[in-house]
């Protein structure tokens, strides 16, 4: 890849709802970055005035600091309203009011992105979600549910489904009655899962490129987390 | 007269439909309706058999169908029940000779003619399910307390359902013994499965087959306790939701009666 070729994925910018996000590579430095801001916002003109804006700096270590510089060289020189940076998993600084302000925005920001459904899915029936997938009700078996994220059954899942697809190793399976005829996430899939004694809430997740069933309540796995993210 | 179709079906063969049809169509007559069972299971009829009327076909569904000849000549009257004909089917065409739009035209002049008509269901989802639906206003499902019938079932309602045909559930051939040890789905874990209404519960009974050899009514079959589930299963469908459904026990001698927890007529 060229030099000039990298400069120019530094920065790239995509709608979001009444706001633009804007993806930067932390790891250069701040004058190709501005450099680039000024590409991307220039024919922007006046779309960019007042809009809010939020900076995701990916996972990259670093961002903070970047944040206020940046932001005064976009209200400077484009005129934007609001910037902000998007909370990261993990990632965030420790400076708590930045923390609550990245994670109220976040909130403002994201438009949902899951299929809720009630109902019982029926034997021969499929069921598809671009991204996360929610069913108040139960899966028969013989139906079918997929999802390019997460799939949560408040009830029982007997049919079968699919995460994360297609490439999505990090989605879950979750049901409160968790006995499929076959669970897959992203590519991994798992057939022939052991019956569980009595209905409990039961999620799939993958491990070390494996299928993995817990406990849901036991696992707990994204009480961890220590606020509430975007998933 | 506005009568009203009622389509028996299952997506499994094998499961009692037309035993199912014969004996609710025989009741529903018993109730003093008038009554037309119409066999959809054409190239493979047997309803004509199991009612032994095989012997009296001249005409048969398709030619009534396809205006060959009036629905009084194809219907044929029942030897021992009053208000009762038969349609059969015919046995030498295939299938798609009928389209749907046929059946919805055909449904209009059975519906004149006749209090109920029970369509008698092909196995299978596919132009003989499309046909034996068109007209239907409601739907029976059969289904026997076993895993593949109830896959079959299932998506047997997901299609009703589809059709704006909100089905009601009957569960045949149950063994109570075997479902006691367990060895049987409870219809119970089926209602849990499908959640549709349920209308009867009917046993595994030699009389069944004693019947259709006969071609003798199974519901005058005074000792048959399939035949009484069947003449109850007619009762309800004839309005009368406040029957009790009851639950085949084992020991022989008695029923027990099921609370209105799975109770009709919503
Ligand atoms: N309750 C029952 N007890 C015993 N045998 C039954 C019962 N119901 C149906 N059968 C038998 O099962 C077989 C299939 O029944 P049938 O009514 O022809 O099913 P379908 O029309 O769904 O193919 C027949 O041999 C019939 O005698
Ligand atoms: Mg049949």
């Amino acid at each position: 890849m060229s030099a000039e070729q990298q400069d120019k994925n530094a920065v790239r910018v995509k709608g979001m709802g009444d706001g633009l996000c804007v993806m930067l590579d932390p790891d250069r430095p701040p004058d190709v970055l501005e450099e680039e801001l000024t590409r991307v916002f220039t024919p922007l003109r006046h779309l960019a005035v007042n809009a809010r804006v939020m900076l995701d700096f990916g996972d990259g270590e670093g961002g903070d600091a970047l944040v206020g510089k940046l932001g005064d060289f976009l209200r400077d020189s484009f005129g934007v309203g609001e910037v902000a940076r998007i909370a990261r998993r993990g990632k965030n600084g420790p400076d708590e009011r930045l923390r609550q302000r990245d994670m109220d925005q976040s909130w403002h920001h994201y438009r949902s992105d899951v299929l809720m459904l009630t109902g019982r899915v029926r034997s021969g029936q499929k069921v598809t979600a671009r991204r996360h997938l929610l069913i108040l009700g139960d899966v028969n078996p013989g139906a079918e549910v997929a999802a390019g994220g997460d799939i949560i059954i408040m009830g029982s899942l007997a049919g079968t489904a699919a995460a994360g697809q297609t490439d999505d190793l990090e989605s879950i399976v979750l049901a409160l009655d968790f006995r499929p005829t076959q669970v897959q996430i992203g590519p991994v899939m798992a057939a022939g899962l052991p019956a569980s004694p009595r209905p409990f809430p039961e999620y799939a997740h993958v491990e070390e490129g494996g299928i993995v069933v817990e406990d849901y309540i036991r696992a707990n796995p994204f009480g961890r987390l220590p606020w509430p993210e975007v998933r | 007269m506005e009568g009203k179709i009622i389509v028996v079906t299952s997506g499994k063969g094998g499961v009692g439909k037309t035993t199912a049809t014969a004996s609710i169509g025989a009741g529903l007559a018993m109730e003093g309706k008038r009554v037309a069972v119409v066999d959809m299971d054409i190239g493979l009829r047997n309803l004509d058999v199991v009612m032994g009327l095989e012997n009296r076909i001249v005409f048969n569904v398709v030619d009534a169908v396809k205006g060959k000849c009036k629905l009084a000549q194809a219907a044929i009257k029942d030897r021992r029940i009053n208000n009762l004909f038969l349609i059969p089917a015919s046995q030498s065409d295939n299938k798609n000779v009928l389209i749907p739009e046929d059946m919805v035209r055909f449904g209009e002049t059975l519906k004149a003619e006749y209090d109920y008509i029970l369509m008698d269901c092909p196995a299978g989802i596919e132009r003989g399910f499309e046909n034996s639906v068109a007209a239907a206003d409601e739907a029976l499902v059969v289904c026997m307390p076993e895993v593949s019938s109830v896959r079959d079932a299932d998506r047997v309602i997901g299609l009703l359902y589809a059709r704006s045909i909100t089905p009601k559930l009957i569960v045949n051939r149950i063994v109570p013994e075997m479902v006691e040890r367990g060895d049987m789905l409870s219809h119970e874990d089926i209602v849990d499965v499908l959640s549709v209404d349920l209308i009867g519960l009917v046993p595994m009974d030699d009389n069944v087959i004693v019947s259709t050899n006969t071609g003798n009514p199974l519901v005058l079959q005074k000792e048959s306790k399939a035949g009484a589930a069947f003449l109850r299963i007619a009762m309800r469908v004839n309005g009368r939701t406040d029957l009790p459904i009851e639950v085949p026990r084992a020991q022989g001698k008695f029923w027990k009666r099921m609370g209105t927890k799975f109770g009709l007529g919503k």
